[in-house]
């Protein structure tokens, strides 16, 4: 439905579409056996080719200079295949976002030009999290013009395997948090085995353990909450993209499957049970459709309250999903539930979807503060 | 159309009291010493949970993923060392003779640690009840002592049934429909016996059986009248295993793909033929067949009611747990009210999923239920307290005599009304749904409760969600369920009601 409107944005679409199903279906089970089988690498070098993995970022900074609209309309149309390549981009957006809401553009700059692939180009962030309510955070400690950042963090999407990593620190003495830039190549930094979760296995977590470990601060010390704060509304359209487009997905294989299937000498469609839970999740893909078009905008076009309109579209549309693919998976009855369809894997993935940027109970309890406040 | 003095009495017709209360109807005339036995069962479940379940269910479920071939043989072992393969079996047929209901009760324990690996301990009642609810007790005596005497040798024999096919599912659980399914399983009567060419899917724990009770059929054409069901050994020749499904989970539990190819079977191991209709009284065949069906899934779908509430009850505990040590914004997270009403939702969820599968079993303990007779107190504390020899040198060669099938005929098949059946049949579906919605929304519950924690599979929450949602499906889908609740608790006492005839 973006694209139609803003038809601009087609050939983003037309590009994400063509390259998840030149590169992503036939492989999914394959790609989703990770930690227990390889990592997609080959995919993600041709995303990272392919311009994927710096849609938002400032064509000063050697990126394409979209807006959120089109990284929405792409990692709608990954998602539909497999929503682990969009936790990538994803997470690595939402790092960039992090910084350039930090003033960091120069470091981005330095990331994005020195890159010889995806993965030194790529940024890992706790994406599973809102700093600000977690117990996590590491201590950061200022030795003479550098700072030296020690404890635990956990589930550092990407951690281990990109080039650099954006991890929040509080510094010692100070109130609220400040993110810090550090090299994953650098000494004192160990990190966990990959962490076996619930979904978006292709898209790898880890704990990341510092012993004072060399961090660069990314914008003022003790703004953290402010970037984040920035970044997370932005990015909550994207969590919307995504789920709009597992969800997308998840319809289209249940309408197939629900032609093809017999029941009773027909059709399974031909039921009207059926039928009526297929009719609720083409309302549900419709209406999601619709909701990530007026994020995206919103977002865009900085009308008023487009944080509050992007977390909206992201709370509703990650509901929805989980009860969509739900459904999605009974349709297909026993065979929605094996690995061989695409059904019980976009169930996993739904709700992971839901956990990022942070505990989703309390961005709905942040998002009618926000309201009562009158951001 | 229904007409207006027809909709008129249709609140009158509906939840009667006595048809949704069987609890007070049976309470009085329970023996008391089913409480004690079940609190004595639930007690050796807890405490496998601690010993076998709780430290290996995450362990095992992570070797799944990294070996999709592994088979739960170890825990099979371990079941059957704990005795719970004969728990449930009647003294009659050489078991332990726990009251029956009481397995609903284990059923929730084991699966409020690990839902697969209570299917491993437990998929082996869906045969049992398959086979008993053939009303053939000579073969049925036959397995189930092997079931004990695999028990006191340490080498486990179980037994799993085969229903389902590649190309039919719902279809082979209902009879009005089964005519117009896409068949394979084909039973062709020869001299001696039977010849069985097809395949059966989705079967839970077929690799690591001893027997699997099959489901056939002597005319793919008109199965409603044209099913045969067997006792078929591992091994048998003709018979193989195919694929080992690879699930989202329940891991611990193998689901597998049962291959026939000229698989001759004896009739001393056919458990019931439905054209062999002597000893069955007056029903028509189809309705007999459809009868066999309710049976098990009386017993079946409450459990499996079970299975939800036990998933419900661990994402709620391991939910508890969390929010009782992790602080969120600067205070515990048990102490914020949105978690409060969260944590009171999903404890509302479990005991409405448990009220619902003990009802279920209320009902099939009244006259014609399938527990009825076991429950009656002389007949309860006879197989209690009679020596294990009256049991097994004296009453069980009886059960090789045509006339001892008969008795058993005449009390479960031809004493059970149409309404008791209904009755009973309807409130499996009803339970089942209930129990197993409530495990997957606990399931989401507890994934958001703990964000990221939740995610990790090594907190369990996610494991839970994991394993509910194939519950929603199994047994006959909740859509299913559905239809078979309406059928018989709503639609029976409305003429006009028709179900599967769109």
């Amino acid at each position: 439905m973006l694209t139609t409107i803003k038809s601009e944005l087609k050939p983003f679409e037309d590009l994400a579409h063509n390259f998840a199903v030149r590169e992503l279906t036939a492989n999914r089970k394959v790609n989703d056996s990770y930690p227990f089988g390889p990592f997609f690498d080959p995919v993600v070098a041709r995303a990272y080719e392919a311009g994927l993995l710096g849609i938002t970022v400032p064509e000063e900074c050697s990126g394409a200079g979209q807006g959120i609209g089109a990284l929405c309309v792409i990692l709608d149309r990954i998602s539909a295949v497999d929503a682990s390549l969009s936790g990538i981009i994803f997470t690595n957006v939402l790092a960039q976002e992090i910084m350039l809401a930090a003033g960091g553009k120069d470091t981005l700059k330095d990331i994005m030009g020195q890159a010889t692939d995806a993965r030194s180009t790529l940024i890992a962030y706790p994406a599973f999290c809102n700093p600000g309510e977690t117990q996590t955070r590491l201590d950061a400690v200022r030795t003479g013009g550098t700072y030296s950042l020690s404890g635990t963090i956990e589930y550092v999407v990407l951690g281990g395997m990109a080039g650099h990593a954006l991890v929040p620190a509080r510094i010692k003495g100070q109130d609220g948090y400040t993110f810090f830039l550090i090299d994953q190549g650098g000494k004192g930094l160990t990190k966990s085995e990959p962490i076996f979760s619930l979904g978006l296995h292709a898209c790898p977590g880890v704990d990341l353990t510092l012993a004072g470990v060399e961090g660069r601060p990314v914008g003022k010390e003790g703004d953290g909450a402010r970037c984040f704060d920035h970044a997370s509304d932005r990015m909550h359209a994207a969590v919307a993209a995504i789920q709009c487009g597992i969800m997308k997905g998840a319809f289209q294989e249940a309408l197939s499957y629900s032609q093809e299937r017999f029941q009773g000498g027909r059709e399974i469609i031909n039921w009207s049970a059926l039928r009526m839970l297929l009719g609720d999740m083409a309302v549900q893909a419709g209406i999601a459709d619709m909701v990530v078009s007026g994020a995206a905008m919103a977002v865009d076009q900085q009308d008023p309250q487009w944080g509050l309109s992007a977390r909206a579209a992201a709370l509703h549309l990650s509901e929805l999903a989980c009860k969509l693919t739900t459904d999605g998976i009974q349709i297909l009855g026993g065979n929605g539930y094996m690995k061989d369809y695409g059904q019980e894997k976009r169930f996993r993935d739904a709700k992971q979807v839901q956990a990022l940027l942070g505990l989703f109970p309390l961005r709905k309890l942040g998002l009618v503060s926000a309201m009562a406040k009158g951001q | 159309m229904i007409s207006p003095e027809g909709s008129k009495s249709l609140p009158d017709r509906e939840s009667r009291f006595d048809e949704s209360l069987f609890s007070l109807q049976a309470m009085p005339k329970l023996p008391r010493g089913m409480l004690k036995e079940t609190r004595k069962a639930v007690a050796l479940a807890k405490k496998f949970n601690d010993e076998v379940v709780r430290p290996h269910a995450l362990e095992i479920d992570r070797q799944t993923h990294a070996d999709p071939e592994y088979l739960p043989w170890d825990l099979v072992k371990k079941a059957n060392e704990w005795g719970f393969y004969t728990m449930f079996i009647p003294k009659l047929f050489g078991g332990q003779g726990f009251n029956m209901p009481a397995s609903a009760y284990v059923v929730e324990e084991l699966s409020s640690a690990c839902v697969g690996i209570a299917n491993v301990v437990f998929v082996h009642y869906l045969g049992v009840a398959g086979i008993l609810a053939s009303w053939n007790v000579s073969l049925a005596n036959k397995i189930f002592r092997e079931v004990v005497r695999g028990q006191k040798t340490g080498k486990p024999c179980i037994i799993s049934l085969a229903l389902t096919e590649p190309g039919a599912g719902t279809d082979v659980e209902e009879n009005e429909l089964i005519d117009r399914a896409r068949l394979n399983c084909h039973a062709e009567k020869v001299k001696g016996g039977y010849i069985v060419n097809g395949s059966k899917i989705f079967i839970s724990m077929g690799h690591v059986s001893e027997w699997c009770c099959l489901i056939a059929y002597s005319d793919l054409k008109k199965a409603s009248e044209n099913t045969v069901t067997f006792a078929v050994r591992t091994g048998t020749k003709g018979f193989t295993f195919g694929k080992h499904e690879d699930k989202m989970g329940q891991r611990a539990c193998p689901a597998s793909e049962l291959i026939f190819e000229d698989c001759f079977i004896p009739d001393e191991y056919v458990l019931r033929d439905s054209r062999i209709r002597e000893g069955f009284g007056t029903r028509p065949i189809a309705d007999l067949i459809e009868q066999y069906i309710h049976f098990v899934v009386s017993v079946t779908r409450p459990a499996v009611g079970a299975f939800g509430t036990g998933v419900a009850r661990g994402a709620y505990e391991t939910a508890l747990k969390f929010a009782g040590e992790t602080e969120v914004d600067g205070k515990l997270l048990i102490n914020h009210e949105w978690a409060q009403a969260m944590l009171a939702e999903m404890y509302k969820n479990v005991v409405i999923g448990r009220l619902s599968y003990t009802e279920a079993n209320y009902a099939n303990g009244l006259p014609g239920g399938i527990y009825n007779i076991l429950q009656r107190k002389p007949v309860y504390y006879y197989q209690k307290y009679a020596p294990k020899f009256i049991f097994n040198y004296l009453i069980s060669p009886l059960l090789d005599f045509e006339i001892t099938q008969r008795i058993f005929r005449r009390l479960f098949v031809d004493s059970q009304s149409m309404e008791v059946q209904q009755r009973c049949s309807g409130w499996a579906s009803l339970a089942k749904i209930v129990g197993t919605d409530m495990g997957v929304k606990n399931s989401q519950m507890a994934v958001e409760l703990m964000g990221q924690a939740g995610l990790r599979h090594e907190r369990g929450a996610e494991k839970f969600l994991r394993d509910s949602k194939l519950l929603q499906i199994y047994e006959g889908t909740n859509q299913l369920n559905r239809i078979n609740l309406f059928n018989n608790l709503i639609g029976s006492s409305i003429p006009q009601a028709r179900s599967f005839d769109e």
